[in-house]
């Protein structure tokens, strides 16, 4: 197999995030395809030798100019996600990454879990007929909120991501609910506090017809939920319907001691979204995601910003 | 209640598929007693008379209304005449048991519930899920405290198509007032009733999956906002495939903690010949724990039962999704009252 050099650049994320330190420098090391050579900040050269990928968390005032240098210098580019904070900065990556033959990928491993993927494969099958409506819940239990910008942005495209991933059907409008809801602690009994959104709901409709609803929110740390509390999606088509738990293959542990828990008993998503960054890159056929999808969920996010503030149904700009 | 007799007579109206419910309820409460029938159509009010041990049974209310030892009624005709007939059993004096929806109309419904506050007999609308025990596990589980302040509410039900052809009345929207009147109002009522919030608006989509010509939705999503900051999500299929699907799915998340139940919650799956199914206990227990609260209301032991003021708002907010998916845009509450 031949292995790829990595270079890691940035350590920024929303909020407290640092998904380079925590997920992606991990799995790069481990994964038998990828070697980590080195670290770099947003002001460094990258048209170094010692790299064929770069993995990008910089700043997001710094990401549209860091990336297109990285494509200009030839590498191939993984992205944290969101990929930048408007759809129209997304849409400069995407200008820059046309045309060059690289891989540019917006780091939305959730659609690579295991439930997203096989799912996405019956529905791509025929095996639920035409697709019409689909439900979705993220909620993760726990972590921090993202402070100043919330988890329409951070959460509700991990969703929505997974919800193409499955049906390939854009969405062209949204109304959407919710605010900040949990920031006061879990015994703060009011709401509308000043903050960013922790729970939505976004009423999509997408091309062909098809409806959805997905609700995505980061609620207080409730023990035994391990995170993501809630991650399934539920897709009706014509001729059937699919339940996709994506917080299973699990297996449930009581013990004498502890909280009841479920213990992952799946593949990484972070390890499997490397090996598609992998496979693209060796084989030079085109990834199964790219810039195109970050500026798809970033319209998504910026329709349903505009309908929380007019209460009404928004059309997501082309 | 009769001279000299201890039990409520009921007088059932409208002797069709869910009178059968309400019939096999009343006759396990000893409080209550079968009086007779009414039906338009004389076979079907003379074949449920007949199946009752020969009860008497006609096809004119007023006759009906006037019999010895009628007390309160149950009414069980469509959608559409549930106004006019309630209003002639709250001028006869009698107490009711209407099914849902009290009626297709705002000020319909309203009338109906001044009728009754004006003749001093109760009203009781028979949104039975109330009354199922998955229901009333999640309102435990809210009124507990356990949750904290709920903010979010998902209820599906979801099944695939089980009406009979176009003749019936069920999918013609005047009759049934449309399927959010006719169902959804099931799930509006349950969630407001556990979210336990002034309802501010609603936001529907509706399918036509089983046929384009269809007059009503057969799958409903209606989204409604509450005064203090919570969403429910209901969703109410007669469109999904397998016909034979049947699924329920319950999500509560509050302040304090989350609560499911999900799609195979009642815990029986069944794979034979044909494929996976669930299994599980049809309506009878919450039917006759609907019939147990109502006649607590009838006898004045206590009112556990819908109201009919309560009724009155899941119509409005029926009404408000109907309206929504027709304009395409969020309907409040205020707009429709
Ligand atoms: N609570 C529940 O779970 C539930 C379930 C199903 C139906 N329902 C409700 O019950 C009601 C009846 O539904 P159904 O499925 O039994 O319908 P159905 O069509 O099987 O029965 C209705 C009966 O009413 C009779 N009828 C019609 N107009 C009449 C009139 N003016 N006077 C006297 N009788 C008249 C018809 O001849 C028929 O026998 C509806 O309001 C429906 O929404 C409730």
């Amino acid at each position: 197999m031949r292995v790829l050099d990595v270079l890691l650049i940035g350590e920024y994320g929303l909020g407290h995030q640092n998904h380079q330190r925590d997920m992606y420098a991990p799995a790069f090391e481990a994964h038998p395809g990828f070697r980590v050579t080195g670290r770099a900040e947003a002001d460094d050269p990258l048209d170094r030798p010692d790299a064929d990928v770069v993995s990008v968390c910089v700043p997001y005032e710094r990401r549209v100019e860091v990336v297109t240098r990285a494509l200009r210098a030839g590498k191939h580019v993984l992205v944290d996600k969101p990929m930048a904070l408007t759809a129209a900065e997304c849409a400069r990556i995407a200008e820059a990454a046309a045309g060059t033959g690289l891989v540019c990928l917006p780091a939305h491993h959730q659609r690579f879990q295991p439930a997203v993927r096989v799912a996405r494969e019956a529905i791509a099958a025929g095996k639920v007929g035409l697709p019409w409506n689909v439900q979705a819940d993220f909620l993760v239990a726990g972590g921090g909120a993202v402070w100043p910008l919330g988890e329409l942005l951070n959460f509700a495209p991990y969703a929505t991501d997974a919800i193409h991933a499955m049906t390939a059907l854009p969405v062209t409008a949204v109304y959407a609910t919710g605010g900040p809801r949990f920031q006061d602690g879990p015994s703060q009994n009011s709401s509308f506090q000043d903050g960013p959104e922790d729970l939505v709901t976004l009423c999509l409709t997408h091309e062909r017809g098809m409806t959805s609803t997905v609700v995505a929110g980061r609620t207080p740390a409730m023990p035994g939920a391990g995170g993501l509390s809630l991650h399934r999606y539920r897709v009706a088509g014509s001729h059937g319907t699919l339940l996709a738990d994506a917080n299973r293959p699990a297996a449930r542990v009581l013990t004498t001691t502890g909280t009841p828990r479920g213990t992952w008993a799946g593949p990484s998503t972070v390890d499997r979204m490397l090996t598609e960054l992998h496979t693209a890159v060796v084989t030079g056929r085109p990834a199964e995601l790219g810039p195109a999808d970050a500026v798809a969920a970033l319209r998504v996010v910026e329709a349903a910003r505009r309908s929380l503030a007019s209460g009404q149904v928004e059309e997501v700009l082309p | 209640m009769e001279r000299g007799s201890t039990s409520v007579g009921v007088l059932v109206i409208g002797a069709g598929a869910i009178a059968d419910q309400h019939v096999a309820a009343l006759s396990s409460d000893p409080r209550g007693r079968l009086a007779g029938f009414v039906d338009t159509s004389a076979a079907r009010a003379g074949q449920a008379a007949r199946a009752q041990g020969g009860v008497p049974w006609t096809t004119d209310l007023a006759e009906a209304l006037a019999w010895p030892g009628v007390d309160a009624c149950v009414l069980c005709t469509p959608n559409d005449t549930h106004d006019e007939l309630a209003a002639r059993v709250a001028a006869a004096g009698k107490h009711l048991l209407v099914e849902k929806p009290l009626a297709t109309t705002v000020p319909a419904a309203r009338k109906t519930v001044e009728a009754f506050a004006a003749a001093g007999r109760t009203l009781s609308v028979a949104h039975s899920h109330r009354f199922y025990d998955y229901a009333r596990t999640v309102h435990g589980e809210i009124a507990s405290g356990a949750l904290g302040r709920p903010l979010l509410v998902r209820l599906a039900l979801l099944g695939g198509w089980i009406w009979p052809d176009w003749r019936t009345w069920v999918i013609d929207r005047e009759r049934s007032g449309g399927h959010a009147l006719h169902n959804g109002v099931h799930l509006l009522d349950l969630v407001t009733w556990w979210i336990g919030d002034e309802p501010v608006s609603v936001y529907a989509r509706g399918q036509r999956r089983t046929a384009a010509e269809l007059d009503v939705h057969d799958h409903l999503e209606m989204v409604v906002t509450y005064a203090g900051g919570a969403t429910a999500i209901c969703e109410m299929s007669r469109a999904h495939r397998p016909a034979s699907l049947s699924a329920r799915d319950v999500v509560v998340q509050g302040t304090e903690g989350l609560l499911t139940m999900e799609w195979d919650g009642e815990g029986v799956l069944l794979a034979d010949e044909r494929g996976t199914h669930l299994a599980a206990e049809g309506p009878a227990a919450g039917f006759a724990a609907q019939m147990s609260a109502w006649l607590d209301t009838v006898t004045g032991t206590a009112s556990t039962g819908v109201a009919g003021d309560e009724a009155l708002l899941a119509v409005a907010m029926g009404v408000a999704a109907e309206r929504s998916m027709e304009l395409g845009r969020p309907v409040s509450l205020e707009e429709v009252r």
